[in-house]
Parts: structure tokens; sequence; C-alpha cells
């Protein structure tokens, strides 16, 4: 038996969907989707909201200060995101999954299981976002655009 | 027993003190005087007295590359009153010619970045001072600045200087390497610095080559010529997109960005250019007329090459107004630079191609130099002014384009080239055994772990041998050959450098550049997906190694009363820490990647295995001697508290696919918890992933029928009752016992 056998076992709804292709669409769903319906008030939705925009804010104006615009947009946005999406998560999908990648364990996620969880997914996501960006070309044509230069310097 | 507080003090004493210890950078760093760059008297402003000894004054900045010449005054009352650099200064622009009569011309100082455009680890290139005789004898050298993060912190400067002096009495035109090179290569090999590869070898190709390229244009070394191109005979007239499509036309474009101005939506330069002498071409360009008109011109190993350009800046420059020569364009075969002269530019007014758009700006240029073979590969150099938009500061970038004739122009088509083998390929030839045998290590810990199951079974509580015997010896081959010789424990400076490559730009040379760590964090990922980042912090990192065999050992002696476990909550919340520390270098590398691998000495890695702690300066050697003395008493206090590395890693190992084996009882039994030196069994039996480092001391009791309490109990009960011991399942218990009924025969007695 795993580790962590004696936690309250928190299932998402679908886990035990017989069909694995509806199965991996929902993962794939939960993965980029991080609201459900239940269990997220409004004001903690708004508070969630302003934690990842000040995290943003600030991680923008640390980095532009270093002379760095571009790239701290980007990153800025990344680590508000996350901020907000670890928030969000917390309330409304608080589970993450235990064991093998391929398997159907998942466990009730305290707050540090869900800042790995969303850091690492995001950054592996951010990876091949940029990847697929550069291979169809959006990131040199963008990189072209004079409106965008003050982006790129 | 209780923790004694004053030696978690002492910890943080000593921690405020590295943290400030960090600002103690080496001179290399000081910023350069901005007119080094440009100003004509590169002598008023770098040290070319100590790289060219005996000289007593030198030229104004002269020829393309630049460099300048180096006399000694022949009569001694000449010299009176002229030591001083501003006696100098006006003996420069009043007498220059006077001097040369006079003085005897003894060799050439130059500055690499005048010559060459070489990033080394930093991405930044290391500014070179460099002194050669008359005779092409590298007579001095000086580092002026550089960005190297590992020699501003952590490998004194005296390493430096060290491997610099190494080029002294060397020949401009020898073919120098770091590393021994093979008997009869005709290579000289230098000694490296340790740990710091890639710089050395940035350092040797801007020292070597820009020795070359001045020794080349003074004419102390001859180029070797290449064999010429002898043409086919083709009569056809391709069009200008035809020639554009097979490369006999080549394009480089330059965006104003590139050069730190705004982007206006046009090109800063938009060149196209192309070999001439290739009767097709050349008649395709200029028509049958204008091509045997140029032909006639041309010596036998004379060549013509067009440019035509578009764009807000200009590849003529005004440069050649100035001096003659062509400052905007060159042209580069393998180490040989050709630049062009006013008295080599010839007019062209008119493209005959059919296609061919409109430029703003073209013309011919000729190479008379035999070393040039258009039937070779060669680049054409645009060189750019660039404007930093912090520093306001300019420096020089190339942009570069390959030119090869394509195969149908050539007899016998185009001549088989070998490639210089990138750098990387050089080192990882040169490590061979090394490699080798780190794969070997990382084989057989891999191995050892995989079998664990058997392991643990066959150890008990009290006799732990089949587990730890195969451990120390990792421990050992760990700290020894991966720590100590080949100084490849991985680092959080490492990671870092991963994080800007991906933001900024990715770069496989740089990783590749270091054998062994390339290949421990490919087993670092894969194996912290598996199995958790334990399998690296408790088997294989050197220091981590290090730092338990110190306690061990110390629990062999008496001073074993003086160990001490932190209480559980106080763990608990001291184990954030390291995860404070990650975070933290990772939001400064952001903002100065610089700063962050001066705080990531916070790590002592350095200190241990890369730069000795004798070549230390005492703050960051008390650091590690009091983490050494704290190991001692408590188990890795460092993996537990402080290590990024460690926090880094633990984070991806909230997904490890396979986890440890627990059993329902583990909730209320606390042996194992007891046990568990790393402290990450919480009260209610539950494994943190991210602080276990896969000792297996826990997987020991759960098969142990003498240690854990409920396999005790079974055990004593069985006992009791007379009933047989099976054997203790997968599941940690033993096999049950069921009564066969009695109609049934025993599975056992059929077969
Ligand atoms: S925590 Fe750090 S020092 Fe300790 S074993 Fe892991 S990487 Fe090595
Ligand atoms: S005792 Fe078990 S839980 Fe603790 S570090 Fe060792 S393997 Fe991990």
């Amino acid at each position: 038996m795993s580790e962590t056998h004696d936690l309250p076992t928190m299932l998402p709804h679908y886990a035990a969907d017989n069909s694995r292709m509806a199965w991996i669409g929902r993962e794939i769903w939960d993965h980029l989707w991080p609201w459900s319906r239940r269990g997220f008030g409004r004001h903690r939705f708004l508070l969630a909201l302003s934690g990842g925009a000040a995290t943003a804010v600030a991680v923008v104006w640390l980095l532009a200060a270093a002379g760095r615009i571009g790239p701290s947009v980007v990153i800025g946005w990344w680590v508000g995101w996350s901020v907000f999406e670890v928030l969000v998560r917390m309330e409304s999908k608080p589970y993450i999954k235990e064991g093998p990648w391929w398997g159907r364990h998942y466990r009730r996620a305290n707050l540090m299981d869900m800042i790995c969880y969303v850091s690492f997914k995001n950054l592996l996501l951010g990876a091949l976002l940029f990847l697929a960006l550069h291979a169809v070309g959006v990131l040199d044509f963008l990189q072209r655009l004079p409106a965008l230069d003050w982006l790129y310097r | 027993m209780r923790f004694p507080r004053s030696l978690l003090w002492l910890g943080n004493v000593l921690l405020a003190l590295l943290w400030s210890a960090a600002g103690f950078a080496g001179s290399y760093d000081a910023p350069l005087p901005p007119q080094l760059a440009s100003d004509p008297d590169l002598c008023a402003y770098a040290p070319c007295r100590e790289v060219m000894p005996g000289a007593d004054s030198f030229s104004l900045r002269k020829g393309r590359p630049g460099y300048v010449e180096a006399y000694r005054i022949r009569d001694e009352y000449e010299k009176a009153g002229r030591d001083g650099r501003k006696d100098q200064e006006d003996e420069h622009q009043e007498g220059e010619r006077e001097e040369r009569e006079h003085g005897e011309l003894i060799g050439y100082v130059f500055l690499s970045t005048d010559i060459v455009d070489i990033p080394a680890y930093s991405g930044k290139p290391m500014v070179t001072l460099i002194g050669m005789d008359t005779r092409g004898i590298i007579r001095g050298v000086r580092v002026l600045k550089h960005s190297e993060p590992i020699l501003l912190v952590g490998i004194p400067e005296a390493q430096l200087d060290r491997f610099i002096a190494q080029y002294i009495g060397k020949f401009a035109g020898a073919k120098v390497e770091i590393g021994t090179s093979l008997a009869g290569s005709g290579r000289i090999g230098l000694d490296a610095i340790s740990g710091a590869t890639v710089t050395v070898i940035a350092e040797n190709q801007t020292i070597m080559r820009s020795a070359y390229a001045v020794a080349r244009q003074v004419g102390i070394v001859k180029a070797v010529p290449r064999a010429a191109a002898r043409f086919t005979a083709l009569n056809d007239a391709p069009d200008w997109n035809a020639m554009v499509r097979e490369g006999a036309i080549e394009r480089l474009t330059v965006k104003p960005g590139d050069l730190g101005l705004p982007e206006t939506g046009e090109p800063y330069i938009d060149m196209y250019f192309g070999y001439l002498n290739a009767p097709a071409i050349g008649r395709a360009m200029l028509g049958a007329d204008g091509y045997a008109r140029l032909m006639a011109d041309l010596k036998a190993d004379e060549h013509a090459i067009f440019i035509v350009a578009n764009g807000l800046g200009s590849f003529k420059g005004s440069g050649f107004v100035r001096g003659g020569i062509y400052d905007r364009i060159q042209v580069l075969q393998e180490i040989d630079s050709f630049t062009f002269r006013d008295t080599d530019y010839l007019n062209l007014y008119r493209i005959e191609a059919a296609g061919a758009p409109s430029f703003r700006e073209s013309g011919i240029f000729i190479i008379r130099n035999p070393a040039f073979s258009a039937a070779y590969p060669w680049h054409m150099v645009f060189l750019g002014n660039k404007m930093d938009r912090e520093t306001r500061v300019k420096s020089f970038v190339n942009f570069e384009r390959e030119y090869w004739l394509p195969a149908r122009y050539l007899e016998g088509g185009r001549p088989a080239v070998s490639q210089p083998e990138p750098a990387w390929q050089a080192i990882w030839k040169a490590k061979q055994v090394e490699i080798a045998i780190f794969l070997l290590l990382l084989a057989a810990t891999a191995t050892v772990y995989g079998l664990r199951d058997h392991l643990v079974r066959r150890a008990t509580h009290k006799d732990k041998r089949w587990v730890s015997w195969p451990k120390y010896a990792i421990w050992t081959a760990s700290i020894g050959f991966v720590g100590f010789y080949t100084m490849a424990q991985p680092s959080i400076t490492q990671v870092l450098t991963w994080f800007h490559a991906l933001a900024f730009e990715w770069k496989w040379e740089l990783f590749l550049s270091d054998p062994l760590i390339f290949i421990f964090w490919w087993f670092l990922l894969g194996t912290t997906l598996v199995w958790g980042r334990g399998l690296f912090c408790g088997w294989l990192c050197p220091y981590g190694s290090l730092s338990e065999i110190a306690f061990k050992l110390t629990r062999a002696t008496p001073l074993r009363r003086f160990q001490f476990e932190l209480p559980q909550r106080l763990h608990d919340k001291l184990k954030w820490t390291k995860y404070a520390v990650f975070a933290g270098l990772l939001a400064v590398s952001f903002w100065s990647m610089g700063a962050a691998e001066q705080l990531a000495e916070i790590e002592p890695f350095k200190t241990t295995f890369l730069v000795g702690v004798l070549n230390r300066s005492w703050p960051f050697a008390l650091y590690f001697v009091a983490l050494l003395v704290l190991s001692m008493f408590t188990e890795r206090p460092f993996c537990k508290y402080l290590c990024p590395l460690g926090a880094g890693l633990a984070m991806p190992t909230t997904f490890r696919w396979f986890g440890l084996k627990r059993k329902a009882e583990c909730t209320t039994c606390h042996a194992c918890q007891a046990g568990c030196g790393p402290q990450a069994i919480a009260d209610d039996g539950r494994i943190d992933p991210r602080e276990c480092l896969l000792c297996l001391d826990c997987q020991i009791l759960y098969y142990d029928d003498h240690g854990c309490p409920p396999l005790v109990q079974e055990r004593k009960r069985r006992g009791k009752a007379g009933l047989p011991l099976t054997p203790i399942a997968g599941n940690g218990y033993y096999i049950p016992i069921k009564p066969v009924p009695a109609d049934k025969p025993a599975q056992d007695d059929v077969t």
C-alpha cells in the first residue's frame, strides 16, 4: 500500500469513470481548468484574484526595475497566475494524484502539495506552449511587430 | 538528548557572516573605462607595458582588427621624461613618425574585444589584453574584465593568473587546446582550471584567435593557401530568385532591435551577397560584358563579391572615408579574416539578373588574398555597434551568414570539409574514462535501489549490512570520485541557469560542456520522477554523503552522547527554510544572476569540492567547518533545513511514481518514526516524500518480524498457538494460514 493510505482520499468524481478515454479527457480538463462548481465563494475568488494580481505586479515591477521588461511580463504573469491557481484549486479541486501518473489514485492536497503541483504543471505547460508557438512561427512573427518592440528588449 | 540551542545560534551567526562574505569579489568585475573600447590611444587606458615587457612607447590603434605597435627607444637620452603617460600622449600627437624612426618595433599589443566576440560562460566576453613580439611569440596576457561567476566568487584569482601565464612563450600560429593533447597531433595542451572548463575554453579561443588575427595582419603568420575553386562551364543564366533559392545569393538581415535600437518595422540592414568569379553567376549578375570586364581587372588569386542592401543602416559606413577601410563588413573563412580597403571597392551600377529588386546601396568588393578559396564555405560578417539599454555603453556585435557556392558551379562539386569539432565534443572525448566510471556508478546505484525489496528483507533493524554496505560503497565513490576527483557536485546554480535558459535563451552547448553534470542531471530528473529526490540526496549527493558519514562516524565514538535531533515540531517548522531559500534564489536570479550566484554560496559545495576549504577566505571556511561540526552531532542539518537544491528536487518529488510501503498499523505505531533520521515520518505515520531520503530504514523494519510491532505480535501469537511462520508477503504481513477444506486435496498435493 502507499505512503499515504491513511489520508481521507478525496476522489475527483471521474476517478471511477469506466471509459479510459473519458477519464483521460477529464484529467486533462482538470489540469487546464482550476475551477469547479463546488466550494468557491465569491469573496474567496476575489481574494485569490487580488493575491495573484499583487504577486504579478510585484514581480513585474521588480524585474522591470532591473531593466528586463519583456521576460518580466511573462514571468510576472506566470507567477501571478500560479499563485491565483493555487488559491483557487485549494477550494475547488483540492486533490492531487498519488503514485504513477497513469494510475487513478488521488489524495487530498495540502498547501505545499498544491504549490508543488501548480508550479510544476505550469512550468511544463509554459515550456510546451513556448515550443509550440516557436514551432508554428508565432513567436518570430510577434518579434517582428514594431508595436511589440518594447517587449523584446 | 535535548537540543543545545547555542549550536543553532552558532549556525545562524555563521550563516549571516557567510552571506555578507558573498559580497567579496575579485578585482575583475570592476567597470572598465568606456574609452578603452574606442579611444585611438589604447594604452592610455590599458596596462600595455605589463603585457609587453621592455616597451617604452606605443602607437595609436591601427589596422583592422585594431592593434598598437610597441617600441623600445634605442637611445637612453630619448627616454628621459617619457615615462609619464601625459608626455607620451603629447608625443603621439606631435611626432609619431619621429618615434618610429628612433624606436625599435618590438611587438604588438591588442585588446581581444577589438578582434573577436567570444562569449564565455556568463554570456559576456572576457576582455583580455595581449602582448606579442615581432616573431609572433606571446609575451604577456592580462584579463582586464570578466563576468564569470565561478571565478568571481569561488575559484581564486591566482588560478586564473596561473592559467593565463601558460600562454607566455607560445607562438600565435600554434594550435593550443585545453587539456592534454595527443602526441603527434601538433597541438599544445594547456592545463584547465578545474570547475571552470567552459570559461577557459572560451578564453583560449579569445587569446589564440586574437593573436592569430594580428599575426596574420602584420605578416608574421602566412595563411595556408586553400585549393582554388575550379568552375563548371554552365551556360544558363539563372534569374535573381533562382540564385537566392539555390544559395548562389545569400541574405543577411539585422533588425534595429538587434542593435538596441527601436524597431520601426524596417530592417537595419537587409543585405544580399554572392560570389562573382563563378562565370554563370557573374554573367547573370553583371551581363556578359560586365563580367568579362571585371575578370580582366582581377589577378589570378583575386575574388570579387557583390553586396546589395536596403534598410536604415549602411554596410559601407563612413569608416572607409576616414581610414580607407570598410569597417562594417568582413569576410571570414575559418580562422582567416579578409577586410576591404577603398582600393578594393568597385561600383556596381546595375544588376542584370531578371527579377532583382531595387537596392539603396550596392558595391563590388575584391578579396586580394591567395588564402581565400571559393570552393570552401565562408562567412559574410556585418559588424554592428550595439548600444546597451541600461549602461548606454556601445559594443561590437557580429552578424554572420554562411556562403558556400552551390555544388553545380564547382567542378567535382563541393569538396569535403571537416568541420572543426565543437568544444563540447572535445571535452566529452577527453573525459571518456570518467564518464564511463560515472555511468557505472549511476547504474549500480539505480540497480541497488531497484533491488531494495530483496535487500531490506535480508536486513534486520539490528543488522542492516545488506543495505548499508552497498550504500557506504556508493557514498565513498560519490565523495571521492564524483565530489573531489571530478567535481561533479550538482548545485542550485545549475537549476537557476536552466530557468534562465528557459526564459531567455536555450543553449545546449552550455549544458553539454560539462559531461558529468549533464549526465547527472538527466539521471536526477529521471530518478526524481520515478522514486523521488531521496535517491540522489540519500545515496549519491557528494556533500550529503559526506555530511551523513560525519554523523555516522561520530556515532561510533564516545561523542555519540552529544548527538541530538531537533524536536519534531521545531523540525516541521524549520524544514520550510530550504524552500524559502530556493524561492529566494530563484527570484533574485531573475533580478540579477550574478547576485544569485553569490548568494548560492549558502551551498558549501564550492568550498568542499570545487575550490577546497584551504583556498577560501575565512568566512567560507568557517561556514564549512561549522556545518561539518554540526553534521557530526545532528544528522544532515544542511540537507534538512538549508539546501536549496534539495528543496528544488523535493518539489517535483510530490509526484514521484513509486513511494515506499506502509501498512495500516503505521498510523498508530511510531517505531519507524523514531528511527527515521531525516524525520520524514509524521505522527500519523505518513511519510513526507519531499523530506524522505530513501535511507530504507523504515522498509527494513517493515519486513522485520523482530522489529515491526504488528509482525512481532503476530510472530509471538503464532508461536504460542504452535502455528508455522509463513513467509512475509509484499504487503508486510505473514501470508495468512488458510485452513484447507477437508473434502478438497491441498494444492501442493496435486502438483
Ligand atoms: S539536501 Fe542538498 S546537500 Fe543534502 S543530499 Fe540533497 S542536494 Fe545534497
Ligand atoms: S526511514 Fe523511511 S521515511 Fe525515513 S528517510 Fe528513511 S526511508 Fe524515508
